[in-house]
């Protein structure tokens, strides 16, 4: 897979190996263009202005909203703009019913963004919350089996593990949670640029992804959630667009996803959104899978090769490893290979508990490749390490 | 956390010319302020040093980058202390400079400078800028027909003028020379004025050089007691004292010494001792090598 050309920032930097796309990814130049255009050739609201340029950019967003939720076989009508993953995250844990069922299922191995909206209800007397812990970065489906009952309302969990890289089975945690009457949420920031993901056939009930860890803008996400979810579930933020009319005695809210998109919504985002599962879509999950194989197996080789500490259970992963290297701190691990050319990220990743649960009680470095990352950057990562751990091992 | 010292120090003192420095002394500050409340320091700026360095030198030496890293905090210890001391270090040389005119101290071979700080005559020179006087008056010595003429400028109250005097005496013990003497009194030394008014008032009772030699070997006095030391000094070289004193309040003696400034300012004297050998500069008191060097 050789797609490299399709990427402006990559050729401006030509002797740098990007391997930080879980934190965010490169944007390919359709994309670029794509948010370009909105500013250049729609440059007006949606869903409120009836001139023609107001028309003619609902229609687009509108058309946008299908596109994002075919890629994850879903509905347009089941898709929610959001700024990010994590506001999807506090969405549905702040417009969950908890009033009959109060226990929320989650693991040690979350990302912040689903830890802290749960932390937070559980503090104010809101939810009960079981976390479960993992053996070597993995919860197996006989503790999901233990923990989740009748008493349980919600369970949320990655699909892929931001730390680790490590796929959960969530149809079969799916089938567990609805088993019990519960509800399921998956963090899919770092499963659905990856490989296919199917939030029908999953049997998901939410399902919250990025647009930029998937070569997206930045700024705009998506929450994609079963119809009656939608209609049962409250305003999360409310304003303009979220309701049908506004009087100070009564206030008739919308009756479609639009009253959670509150507020005038990023237009040139959701461009670079439906522009990036056009591309992926193009390239076909299935090949970047394949790839994202490959470069993990080689990745793992090199990291041996250097005899790094990678964190984690080595099965079933993506193109993703964090890891120490003797002596050196995370951040100065990092740095290091920063300046041989190489982009890699140090530190917690936003998922403390994860970390130190892992064992990387002082956090890690992590690299993370995705369809842009050649066999040959890995070669050039594995040659930085092996310098670096003559200085640190 | 130790570089965040440095740095701190460093960037502080560079903040304060140029803003893109401030960050940096912030997060020096930030570090130190933290490890000083027994709290880790999370700025990351002592890696961020350490990184730089580690990497410079494994480019070289990759064994010598090993020792670096493994030694890093002793190193960066080293080097604290190193600077620490250097701080120090100058500001001894800053208060050298501001109560001896020098920033080596009052037992330095070196020189009595003018200048912004001290307070001057109006500009700061350089050894290359001096302009030998054009008229041989002063407090004289010597030969006065010798092809050998020494010229000196120098304060009474000035260190390195006094270190100069067994040279000034060896010199007109071994050689054949026409010695002048122009007093140019430095605004930066307590007392400068009157003991260079003494010693014009001495030659008017030719008293010259034992005032000369009483008032170099008593100089801190004269320095610290002023007037009252200058009179005991008078007195004790047999000076008529009615004389002495009425010179001393003459405003033709205040006169003669604004001449001798006059002509230190015309000549750009910057430093005291001043000598001009035939018209050739010497700043400081040097060796007689380097003095017999310039007479040939």
């Amino acid at each position: 897979m050789n797609v490299k050309n399709d990427f402006p920032f990559l050729a401006k930097n030509i002797d740098l190996v990007y391997l930080d796309s879980a934190c965010t990814s490169i944007k390919p130049k359709q994309v670029i263009e794509a948010e370009k255009s909105y500013y250049e050739d729609y440059g007006a609201c949606a869903g409120r202005s009836s001139h023609k340029f107001g028309a003619k950019t609902s229609e687009k967003i509108e058309n946008c909203r299908e596109i994002v939720a075919g890629f994850v076989g879903a509905k347009s009508e089941n898709l929610i703009w959001t700024r990010n993953t994590t506001e999807g995250l506090n969405l549905v844990a702040n417009c969950t019913d908890f009033q009959k069922r109060k226990t929320v299922v989650t693991t040690i191995n979350e990302h912040h963004s689903v830890l802290l909206p749960l932390l937070k209800l559980r503090d104010t007397g809101k939810i009960k919350l079981k976390v479960l812990k993992a053996e070597n970065g993995v919860v197996s489906l006989e503790q999901w089996s233990d923990a989740i009952d009748k008493e349980t309302a919600l369970v949320v969990t990655h699909n892929s593990n931001n730390t680790t890289s490590i796929k959960q089975n969530v149809k079969q945690i799916a089938e567990i949670v609805h088993d019990a009457g519960a509800l399921i949420c998956i963090d899919g920031a770092q499963g659905v640029p990856h490989y296919a993901v199917d939030f029908g056939q999953e049997n998901f009930d939410f399902l919250c992804f990025s647009g930029h860890k998937m070569l997206g803008s930045t700024g705009i996400g998506a929450l994609v959630a079963k119809t009656e979810l939608l209609k049962s579930m409250p305003q999360f933020l409310v304003g303009g667009g979220t309701v049908k009319t506004v009087s100070l005695e009564k206030v008739v809210v919308a009756s479609d996803q639009s009253k959670f998109e509150a507020g005038i919504q990023h237009y040139a985002g959701i461009f670079g959104f439906a522009a990036a599962c056009e591309y992926l879509k193009k390239i076909g999950m299935k090949n970047i899978e394949a790839h994202e194989k490959t470069l993990s197996t080689a990745l793992l080789s090199e990291l041996k090769n250097a005899n790094a500490t990678v964190y984690g259970d080595l099965n079933n992963r993506g193109a993703l490893y964090s890891f120490n290297l003797g002596n050196a701190a995370p951040h100065e691990l990092a740095l290091m290979l920063d300046k041989e050319g190489i982009a890699v990220r140090s530190g917690f990743f936003c998922a403390q508990p994860a970390m130190e649960s892992l064992g990387a009680k002082n956090g890690c470095a992590r690299v993370s490749a995705y369809v842009y990352n050649s066999l040959e950057d890995v070669k050039k990562f594995g040659n930085a390490l092996k310098k670096l751990s003559e200085l640190y091992c | 956390m130790v570089l965040c010292i440095i740095a701190f120090i460093v960037f502080g003192i560079m903040s304060i010319f140029s803003a893109k420095y401030r960050p940096l002394a912030k997060e020096g500050f930030r570090c130190v302020f933290r490890t000083l409340t027994m709290k880790p320091c999370d700025t990351g700026l002592d890696q961020k040093f350490k990184t730089e360095v580690v990497y410079s030198v494994m480019r070289y030496s990759p064994a010598i980058a090993r020792f670096v890293n493994k030694q890093f905090a002793v190193i960066s210890w080293i080097f604290v202390l190193l600077t620490i001391a250097s701080f120090g270090y100058s500001a001894y040389g800053v208060y050298n400079f501001y109560v001896f005119g020098n920033c080596e101290g009052p037992n330095a071979v070196s020189t009595c400078i003018l200048n912004d700080l001290t307070g001057d005559y109006g500009r700061f020179s350089s050894p290359t800028e001096l302009i030998s006087p054009t008229s041989l008056d002063g407090i004289k010595a010597g030969n006065s027909s010798s092809n050998l003429t020494i010229v000196e400028f120098g304060c009474f109250v000035c260190p390195y003028t006094k270190k100069a005097e067994p040279l000034v005496k060896e010199l007109l013990n071994t050689t054949n020379v026409n010695y002048i003497f122009k007093p140019f009194p430095l605004p930066n030394h307590n007392n400068s004025f009157i003991a260079a008014q003494a010693v014009l008032c001495a030659v008017k009772q030719d008293k010259a050089w034992e005032m000369r030699e009483r008032v170099f070997a008593h100089q801190e006095t004269c320095s610290v007691d002023g007037t009252l030391a200058i009179n005991d000094i008078a007195e004790s070289s047999g000076m008529n004292m009615t004389l002495f004193k009425g010179c001393m309040n003459n405003n033709e003696t205040v006169e003669e010494l604004n001449k001798y400034i006059e002509q230190g300012k015309a000549a750009h004297i910057y430093a005291t001792p001043t000598f001009f050998i035939n018209g050739k500069p010497l700043v400081g008191p040097k060796s007689i090598d380097e003095f017999k060097g310039l007479i040939k």
